[in-house]
């Protein structure tokens, strides 16, 4: 059950993490240089291999991987250190975001050795990129009636089916995938089987669909008559409920949950400094950053919970319902503002920056999970079902 | 040590603040609750050691402090508590008996529209530009504002003696002790609104089993978790306490909150917790009357935003330089 006065600890980075820091930053400013708000509010969806590479060099994809696999063996808090330094910056991440994030995690801890020996130094190194095959056209929140089938033949699997919204399927090598390897729709959590798809074999076919903002970062994914080899299958058959939901509380608890429209708040505010701010506009920034500063420490506190090994579901869905919720909120505050002030409104930048981000907030809220699944999950944390 | 000492503080609480004893400290019987509380020796956790105190930092009473706002603690706990500690570093010995903090502006006059609850206080701390001076306190008054808790007034007799303090230090730690006790409270409010969904029956099955009702307390879940982080992050500064923006993060988070979760616990509980012969309104009616007591959300958002303007940092900078716990 939720302790509800104790479950968000208090915690900082350690010293040696905070350390990291103005190096990450120097780093940044230098590599980067001056980006547009309008391009920085894409950040954990802009694809930059060539950044992901040069951040690899630097050790820091797959940071917190062991040494002996090639990563940087960094912290969670050394993770959480250089991802709030990205996101703050708008760094293009997306290319190495989700083998670093969840991919080789997930093969560090259900992968076998050779697996582990193939995969995790080549994420590390920023030469290969992942994608996240779970959703399918019928099957969304209500993840376990996915029907994309692999059925075993000799030493291979034969894949049928189809994923779809796999962000940068287009650009990645690989694919984790949750699939049915056994039984019928009916079945729902049991004979699900996770696999990692090498996304250059026959039958595989990627479709790039275009969002509401003009970009194209998600896929549809289409396997037809895809034989894998037997060695493509992650962790056990059957298991890969537990598995997909173990990768989820990674996937829900991390700064990228609050700092998605942080490029149009720090644009505003510096135009608030130019333009002599309304008392209104003054308070609203007080209230955003209370907010701001409240959901940073819950996220610290989820990282530390998944740091001693556990796997806080409950309380990665709070912190990601009110870190989205924050995140919607800001484009709509600055949207009222800008509405009513001419002097704002001649900021072509703020305005662009403003239209993409209420444009796409919508996402926040679906992505990794739709708000109200997480409040059914944080309800039967409650003791309610 | 925090849970060492949590569990015989939570045997304590249960001795001393039951329903009955918070509804009969509405009326002035709480001599017997101070008396308890003084013998426990917890008044003094954060007076130094060499003067008799335990020697902890308010970040080590946090768990206590959210214990006793969740069971609407019928005494000046923290109040007190923050008054010995600041008294003793600054040579003072203050009365065994209750003390309330009385934040004031230059003029003198109370920084908070509602005047502390009286709670069977003597005196209180009286903060104006950088002077505390010890003041009694005069006959309660009785409970004028709507609120039904008898408040304090200030007696005319001279201050009994004084120290200093960076101006306004009193003032956030009363904002930064009623977010504290607002985020108990609530989470005490949704102890009970969890409990009445899982029996209430309508339509031949519990409350709690409609969505539209889980949806509704995952809401007040994240509220009060919220407000309980912010409580704990202005707690987490050493003495002699929180930063201003410390206590305007704090207050504003248990504002926001607090309207959410009364309007939720209330529609949730029915017409049976509009009565008066129920414990619900004893914790909305001090929740209602905190929020409106040392400052808005808008009087504190303006102390955070005015900051954030002037310091022309990033957001990341700003947030990491006043509030890294
Ligand atoms: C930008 C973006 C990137 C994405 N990237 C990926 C990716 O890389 N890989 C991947 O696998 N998926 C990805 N997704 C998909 C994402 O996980 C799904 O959008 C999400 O799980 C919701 O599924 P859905 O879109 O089918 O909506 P639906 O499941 O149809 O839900 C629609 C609405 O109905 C509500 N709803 C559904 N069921 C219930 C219920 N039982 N009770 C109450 N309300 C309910 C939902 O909360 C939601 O509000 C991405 C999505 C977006 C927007």
């Amino acid at each position: 059950m939720l302790d509800l006065l104790h479950s968000f600890a208090l915690v900082s980075p350690p010293p040696a993490a905070e350390a990291l820091r103005p190096r990450i930053k120097a780093f940044l400013t230098e590599r980067l240089g001056k980006i547009p708000a309008d391009i920085r509010a894409r950040s954990w969806t802009g694809f930059d291999a060539e950044f992901s590479r040069d951040l690899a060099n630097q050790g820091w994809v797959g940071f917190t991987v062991p040494k002996d696999y090639g990563g940087g063996g960094g912290s969670a808090f050394d993770r959480f250190v250089l991802v709030e330094e990205l996101l703050l910056a708008g760094a293009p991440v997306a290319a190495h975001w989700i083998g670093d994030r969840q991919s080789g995690p997930l093969l560090l801890r259900y992968g076998t050795e050779s697996q582990r020996r193939f995969f995790l130094p080549r994420i590390c190194r920023g030469e290969i990129f992942f994608c996240i095959g779970m959703s399918e056209p019928n099957a969304g929140s209500d993840l376990a009636g996915v029907r994309t089938r692999a059925v075993r033949d000799g030493d291979f699997w034969i894949m049928n089916g189809s994923k779809i919204w796999t962000t940068h399927a287009q650009k990645s090598h690989y694919m984790i995938a949750l699939v049915r390897t056994s039984g019928g729709a009916s079945e729902r959590q049991k004979g699900l089987s996770q696999f990692v798809i090498d996304l250059t074999l026959p039958g595989v076919d990627i479709r790039p669909i275009v969002d509401l903002a003009g970009d194209a970062h998600f896929s549809e994914v289409f396997f037809q008559d895809v034989r894998l080899p037997s060695d493509a299958l992650v962790g056990e058959e059957g298991a890969g409920w537990a598995q997909v939901n173990a990768e989820l509380a990674f996937e829900r608890s991390g700064p990228e949950r609050i700092y998605s429209s942080i490029a149009l708040l720090d644009h505003w505010v510096k135009h608030l400094r130019r333009a002599k701010a309304s008392s209104a506009a003054t308070r609203q920034v007080g209230m955003l950053m209370a907010r701001l500063a409240t959901l940073r420490q819950m996220s610290l506190a989820v990282t530390a919970r998944l740091a001693s090994g556990e796997s806080p579901l409950v309380e990665a869905a709070i912190l990601k319902d009110l870190g989205t919720q924050f995140e919607q909120d800001v484009p709509s505050i600055i949207g009222d503002t800008v509405a009513d002030d001419p002097r704002l409104i001649a900021d072509q930048e703020l305005v662009r920056t403003l239209a993409y981000v209420s444009l796409i907030s919508p996402t926040y809220s679906l992505r990794g999970g739709a708000r109200e699944i997480l409040r059914g999950m944080i309800a039967r944390g409650l003791g309610l079902r | 040590m925090q849970d060492a000492l949590l569990a015989p503080f939570l045997r304590l609480l249960d001795d001393i603040s039951p329903s009955t004893a918070v509804r009969s400290a509405e009326v002035g019987h709480a001599h017997d609750i101070w008396l308890k509380l003084s013998e426990s020796g917890f008044l003094d956790a954060l007076v130094s050691e060499r003067d008799g105190g335990a020697g902890l930092q308010p970040r080590d009473v946090a768990n206590l402090l959210l214990a006793s706002g969740r069971r609407l603690l019928p005494a000046p706990f923290g109040e007190t508590m923050v008054a010995r500690a600041l008294a003793t570093r600054a040579g003072m010995r203050l009365p065994t008996t209750p003390i309330l903090l009385w934040p004031e502006n230059s003029q003198g006059k109370l920084r908070s529209s509602l005047a502390p609850v009286w709670a069977g206080a003597t005196h209180a701390l009286v903060q104006r530009g950088d002077q505390v001076s010890l003041r009694a306190l005069g006959q309660f008054a009785a409970p004028a504002d709507g609120y039904a808790l008898p408040a304090a007034t200030l007696a005319t007799a001279a201050p009994v003696a004084s120290f200093t303090l960076e101006p306004d230090a009193l003032l956030s730690w009363s904002a930064t002790l009623t977010a504290v006790a607002m985020a108990g409270a609530m989470a005490g409010v949704l102890d009970m609104t969890i409990d009445h969904v899982n029996t209430r029956e309508q339509f031949g099955r519990k409350l709690g089993q409609f969505q539209a009702i889980q949806h509704q307390l995952a809401i007040m879940a994240e509220q009060t978790t919220a407000t309980c982080t912010a409580a704990r992050i202005a707690l987490s500064r050493p003495l002699p306490g929180p930063s201003c923006l410390d206590a305007a993060a704090a207050k504003i988070a248990a504002n926001e909150a607090a309207k959410i979760v009364c309007a939720i616990a209330h529609a949730a509980h029915g017409a049976i917790g509009v009565t008066a012969e129920h414990d619900l309104q004893l914790y909305t009616r001090r929740i209602k009357r905190a929020v409106a007591s040392v400052g808005s959300s808008a009087f504190w958002a303006d102390q955070i935003g005015q900051a954030h303007l002037s310091e022309g940092t990033d957001a990341g900078v700003f947030v990491r330089s006043h509030w890294a716990a």
